[in-house]
């Protein structure tokens, strides 16, 4: 048995199983990366959000409402990777080139305990996440409690980093976290 | 397709495909299904990931221009069509892709004047 997600595709909803919604998460996120320098974004997002709309529903087998990993995974094959006219020609002229080489800080989801804190410090230090969780469990120790706010502040303000392909499911906490992140991070932004 | 050869003509082929967009859009008005149709089995087939942002940009240089219509199944869908500077680049495009070709059927069989 599979859980399901319902996610709003271009304002409509839709009803996906658990990893074709972390699919679909990671290559809209992906995409929106993609097109971050666009000033287009939204708008292409949307269209994309309605092409991979209308090809689940042409995969759909009849009577079936939910749409699995087996219908999500060609239709975003057949959509393709987003390829931006217009980064292609801020390369040329040299100019978004050393954005992509080092990622900053980022969420870890694969293989964290909470919601990828400690997992994404470590990284980015290139050191053991063990070295950086002993760290943040003793200052949790050492600030009585105090922690807990600061992990949660380091929690919403960090970004995730993309879904890897293929990868086997997240664990249930930082599958969680992300989702509840994730989604405040969407309504803080239609907020503003 | 073959791979090998190709992938010399691959950037060749990429910086073609707005001309070959423009190209389709100048027909009657399309949507983007009809546009991946028409050039599917072509050398220029492609996926909507590529069209999507190159038709926002091409949208945004003032070249093509959508309206909204209403579908039997489904959300409104957007509809391609030419501005008048798009007709005028098309033009443009066409006059130099045969001044192109001719140069280079030329300056293959051409007597050497050096």
């Amino acid at each position: 048995m599979q859980r399901v997600i319902t996610v709003s595709l271009n304002h409509n909803s839709y009803v996906l199983e658990e990893d074709a919604h972390a699919r679909l998460e990671h290559y809209l996120a992906e995409s929106a990366a993609t097109l971050s320098s666009n000033p287009d974004r939204a708008e292409i997002l949307a269209d994309l959000e309605q092409a991979i709309a209308d090809q689940c529903n042409r995969r759909l087998q009849p009577g079936h409402t939910v749409i699995t990993l087996a219908e999500l995974q060609p239709a975003l094959e057949e959509i393709g990777r987003v390829a931006d006219p217009a980064a292609s020609e801020s390369v040329n002229h040299g100019a978004a080139a050393e954005t992509v080489t080092r990622p900053g800080l980022e969420q870890v989801s694969e293989g964290a305990w909470i919601s990828g804190v400690c997992n994404g410090l470590a990284r980015s230090a290139s050191i053991d996440v063990t070295l950086t969780r002993v760290i943040a469990l003793l200052l949790l120790f050492v600030t009585g409690g105090t922690m807990v706010l600061l992990y949660v502040v380091l929690m919403l303000l960090i970004p995730y980093t993309p879904l890897q392909l293929n990868a086997p499911p997240l664990r249930k906490i930082p599958a969680k976290c992300r989702e509840i992140v994730t989604s405040l991070r969407a309504k803080i932004a239609a907020m503003v | 397709m073959n791979t090998e050869p190709d992938l010399k003509l691959l950037p060749l082929r990429k910086g073609l495909l707005e001309f070959v967009v423009l190209k389709i859009v100048a027909g009657p008005s399309v949507y983007v299904p009809d546009i991946l149709r028409r050039l599917a089995g072509t050398e220029f087939a492609t996926q909507e990931g590529t069209l999507y942002p190159l038709l926002s940009k091409l949208r945004r240089e003032g070249l093509v221009q959508y309206e909204w219509q209403e579908s039997d199944s489904g959300p409104p869908r957007k509809y391609y069509q030419l501005t008048e500077a798009g007709r005028a680049q098309v033009h443009a495009l066409d006059q130099y892709w045969l001044q192109l070709h001719r140069t280079i059927a030329d300056l293959g069989h051409s007597p050497c004047n050096a």
